[in-house]
């Protein structure tokens, strides 16, 4: 098992370099000036050469690209993420006052995919081809097909029209504010919930009519046990394991979908972070999210893939 | 302290009354001709608390504000002067009961000279910094002086306006001389010291961090308002400056400040909800959404900005053309452009100066021109006369047209993209790009025809003339040069009888007409909306949002 760790460990490490070399190329190379931003259209008309090499100068821009990558890492390492370009804010302070809206978002997403797509996909399941698994079926293929950020719109604009309402416009962390914060964070959950737990009915539907086709699901039927144990114990626990390996594959949706449907519901956590920070060609602080989604992704993944070893004692890692 | 309480007593001679009551007749004269703005001055027009207001209270306040730096002289964006202004003074500025009129500030009086080349100013004694420190002539000296001259590194896009500026004399600790090495027009100077850019910044908070103030987000002022706090593209908290020189403002206790990008879905959804008091930058679905609510008072303004369309003089030969551009300035179906976006943004019809200024041509004279008539039958004729003449009757081909990415723009791009295809056979490739990449090959040249906008400090002929179509003009991304129109330019920026001045910039209207450096698309307009416990303020005559924004004579009913 540590041995296992250890080689995912250093393929984690690897993968995560790859993602940053690539993100620090990307981000240089492609065309546009931050300077616009910083000072505004009418200042950057009329800066002078000069005035542009010092500034580049004083934002670390003028280093060679080889040297910025490597102080970039050595920061990193140091535990420092540097400051954005604009205003001087550190990305760290960035990632722990917006980081926990966009976590819970996320959880929350994660809570509503299972709450809802679970349910639906045992009961196609269990009565396949019959009318609630064709509007189960329809549903998913709905679900899956509306792109999020619109339905984003079209709720926060219901809501403010027929009830003049729109959740707070400032963070609120859940430990100064369950409610205030429940309400920030809701819509954005349930929509990204909705859309995976579309996913989920469907794996779990079709995973589910494979296995209620072996034996050992007939047999329990055939020792009188009731349905609802049928299913509970003996055909779920060995249908989970696609589910719940796509789960963490959707995690990684829901954290890029969440930079969308943030924007959508106007709330203010890391993905419109990150938006925000394309646009402004702030690329120490996209440079930064990136990695950091990145990280999580590779995380999240190698916790799946050791939860597998805990549900079935079939799997083992040497 | 009050306004007049540590102040010498001002005495009333001759001199001084005529010159008050010219001065406030030239206000009544302006208001009367509102909104076109004029060189209205009032020295005796502090601003005072409404006798019916009531104090207290939290103003919330929605508007851009997460600026890319906090050096509001460096800046040319809402995104400071709309949090920012209210923890600071200029040393004059623009009424805001009507955003126009010029009216002291820091400094409580001042006189310019018979031949217009030196402005004395006696600035008020007893203001106080935020951080307790004295307010003095060296501190208006030092602001200045980094304005005129900015330290390496900083770039300040007021710069120009003080170019003639050539001592700034500190005479004693409460008055201060500017002296001129050549004159400039009265309104255009006391324009460029109302400019709301213009705050007035402590020597000691520059001198400590070698006159860049890009990252220092707190740097006192001596405004109605302190800062609290600030929670980055959020809110911007500040309260009531106890210790404020006019007495009696502001009358909030505290001012909450909200980020929202402007003419978004999300600034419309917090005015229309309730969560905001006051909204600006409105899109024009919600603005007109609010003008229907009960309880909601909507207003729309003019900005200084234009909405233009270039031509690279260049790289493209036939663009080099006079006729040319004639002919696609004249092919430009302005009325039907206004109207293409009239839900993304609110536009103006305008010529080659802000239609909305005194010296231009006036709208109803401008509407019977080619080009701006609403039948644009003869204007496309006299479009494809010139182009045959210079001999492109044929049309142009495979222009790399480079537009920004914003949703006008795009929006009009199409369109304008259609009409100079369907009126003179001009084909062109459109190519979208992100605002960064868009002045980055506008300034490199790499285009044939592009669409943007651009700003102006002060809505006076000779800012734009300068910056816009000036031959080294930094806006001049047609590289355009006209030496009939530059030495024109040059003598309307000198002149200072105003009557000479409105017949020479129609004369240069004339040579723009017939050989544009741009093509006008339109003009912006601001809408508003605040709910109606928000009283003292209504922007419908302002000029812009960068000059009336201090939030000090605001109350809650």
């Amino acid at each position: 098992m540590r041995k296992y760790l250890a080689r995912r460990a250093v393929y984690a490490v690897v993968t995560l370099l790859g993602v940053s070399l690539s993100i620090f190329v990307i981000l240089r190379v492609l065309p546009g000036d931050p300077l616009v931003a910083i000072l505004g259209v009418e200042g950057h008309a009329r800066m002078t050469k000069e005035d542009r090499v010092r500034i580049m100068a004083d934002l670390g821009l003028s280093a060679p690209l080889p040297v910025q990558y490597a102080r970039w890492l050595r920061d990193i390492g140091a535990g420092e993420l540097g400051k954005s370009f604009f205003r001087g804010d550190t990305v760290a302070e960035l990632i722990a006052h917006r980081g926990p809206i966009t976590a819970e978002i996320a959880v929350l997403a994660l809570i509503v995919s299972w709450i809802v797509g679970l349910p639906v996909g045992i009961l196609s399941a269990f009565k396949p081809n019959s009318m609630p698994d064709g509007v189960a079926r329809t549903l998913s293929v709905l679900f899956i097909a509306i792109p999020g950020f619109w339905l984003g719109m079209l709720i926060v604009l219901a809501l403010l029209f027929w009830f003049g309402w729109k959740s707070p416009i400032i963070i609120v962390h859940v430990w100064q504010d369950p409610w205030q914060n429940l309400q920030i964070v809701m819509g954005p959950g349930i929509v990204l919930g909705l859309a995976q737990g579309a996913y989920i009915a469907r794996m779990s539907r079709s995973c589910l009519l494979e296995v209620i086709s072996e034996d050992f699901v007939r047999t329990a039927r055939a020792k009188g046990l009731r349905e609802g144990l049928v299913v509970m114990r003996h055909a779920l626990p060995n249908a989970l394991l696609p589910v719940i390996t796509i789960s963490g594959v959707l995690l990684g949706f829901v954290l890029g979908g969440s930079v969308a449907v943030e924007t959508a519901f106007g709330v203010p956590g890391l993905g419109r972070s990150l938006v925000t920070a394309v646009i402004e060609r702030d690329i120490i602080v996209v440079q930064n999210l990136v990695l950091l989604y990145a990280v999580i992704f590779v995380v999240v993944n190698v916790l799946v893939d050791l939860s597998y070893a805990w549900l079935d004692p079939r799997i083992r890692y040497s | 302290m009050s306004d007049h309480a540590s102040d010498p007593k001002p005495t009333v001679d001759r001199r001084t009354f005529l010159k008050r009551v010219g001065a406030a007749g030239a206000g009544a004269a302006i208001a009367a001709r509102l909104p076109f703005p004029g060189p209205a001055a009032a020295q005796d027009a502090t601003v005072r608390p409404d006798p019916a207001a009531k104090r207290g209270g939290t103003l919330r306040y929605a508007v851009h504000n997460a600026p890319a730096h906090f050096d509001v002289h460096q800046s040319g964006t809402v995104a400071n002067i709309g949090p920012q202004s209210p923890m600071y003074d200029t040393l004059l500025r623009r009424s805001p009961k009507d955003g126009q009129t010029i009216i002291p500030d820091l400094a409580q009086r001042w006189e310019i000279s018979p031949d217009n080349k030196k402005y004395t100013f006696h600035l008020r004694k007893g203001v106080k910094f935020h951080d307790g420190a004295d307010f003095t002539a060296d501190d208006v000296k030092a602001t200045y002086d980094r304005i005129k001259n900015p330290p390496k590194g900083v770039v300040i896009p007021r710069t120009p306006l003080f170019a003639t500026v050539s001592d700034i004399v500190v005479v004693n600790p409460h008055t201060i001389e500017f002296r001129m090495s050549e004159p400039r027009p009265k309104a255009y100077m006391l324009g460029a010291f109302a400019s709301g850019w213009n705050i007035i910044v402590r020597k000691k908070t520059l001198d400590d961090n070698q006159g860049n103030l890009r990252q220092v987000m707190n740097y006192p002022g001596t405004g109605p308002f302190r800062h609290v706090s600030r929670k980055d593209k959020e809110i911007w908290i500040m309260e009531r400056n106890p210790d404020y020189w006019n007495k009696g403002l502001p009358l909030v206790d505290k001012l909450e400040i909200y980020h929202f990008l402007p003419f978004t879905p999300e600034l419309g959804a917090a005015m229309l909800s309730g969560r905001v008091d006051y909204a600006r930058l409105l899109d024009p679905v919600t603005w007109r959404k609010a003008k229907e609510m009960p309880g909601v008072t909507a207003a729309n303004f003019n900005q200084s900005v234009i909405q233009a369309f270039w031509t690279n003089t260049q790289k493209n030969k036939a663009l080099a053309d006079p006729k040319v551009r004639r002919a696609i300035h004249l092919a430009m179906d302005r009325h039907t452009l206004v109207e293409v976006v009239k839900d993304t943004a609110p536009m103006q019809v305008g010529g080659f100066v802000y239609p909305f200024h005194e010296m231009s041509t006036p709208r109803a004279e401008l509407e019977k021109k080619l080009g701006y008539q609403r039948d644009i039958k003869p204007a496309v004729q006299e479009a494809r006369r010139l182009m045959k003449e210079a001999g492109y009757a044929g049309g142009l081909k495979n222009l790399d047209f480079v537009v920004r990415d914003i949703p006008t723009f795009k929006l009009w791009a199409v369109a304008i993209q259609a009409m100079l295809k369907e009126h003179l056979n001009i084909e062109s490739n459109l190519r979208v790009v992100q605002t960064s990449v868009w002045f980055d090959e506008a300034q490199a040249g790499s285009f044939d025809l592009a669409i943007s906008a651009i700003v102006s400090t002060l809505m006076d002929p000779s800012d734009i003339f300068s910056a816009w179509y000036g031959k080294d003009g930094p806006q001049n991304y047609s590289r355009w040069t006209n030496p009939v129109f530059h030495d024109l330019a040059s003598q309307i920026e000198r002149e200072v009888d105003d009557a000479k001045r409105r017949t020479m910039v129609r004369k240069a209207e004339d040579i723009l007409e017939n050989d544009p450096p741009l093509i006008p698309v339109a003009y912006e307009q601001i809408y508003d909306a605040w709910y109606n416990k928000v009283k003292g303020q209504n922007p419908s005559t302002f000029f812009g949002i960068y000059d009336v924004v201090r939030w000090d004579n605001v109350w809650l009913g």
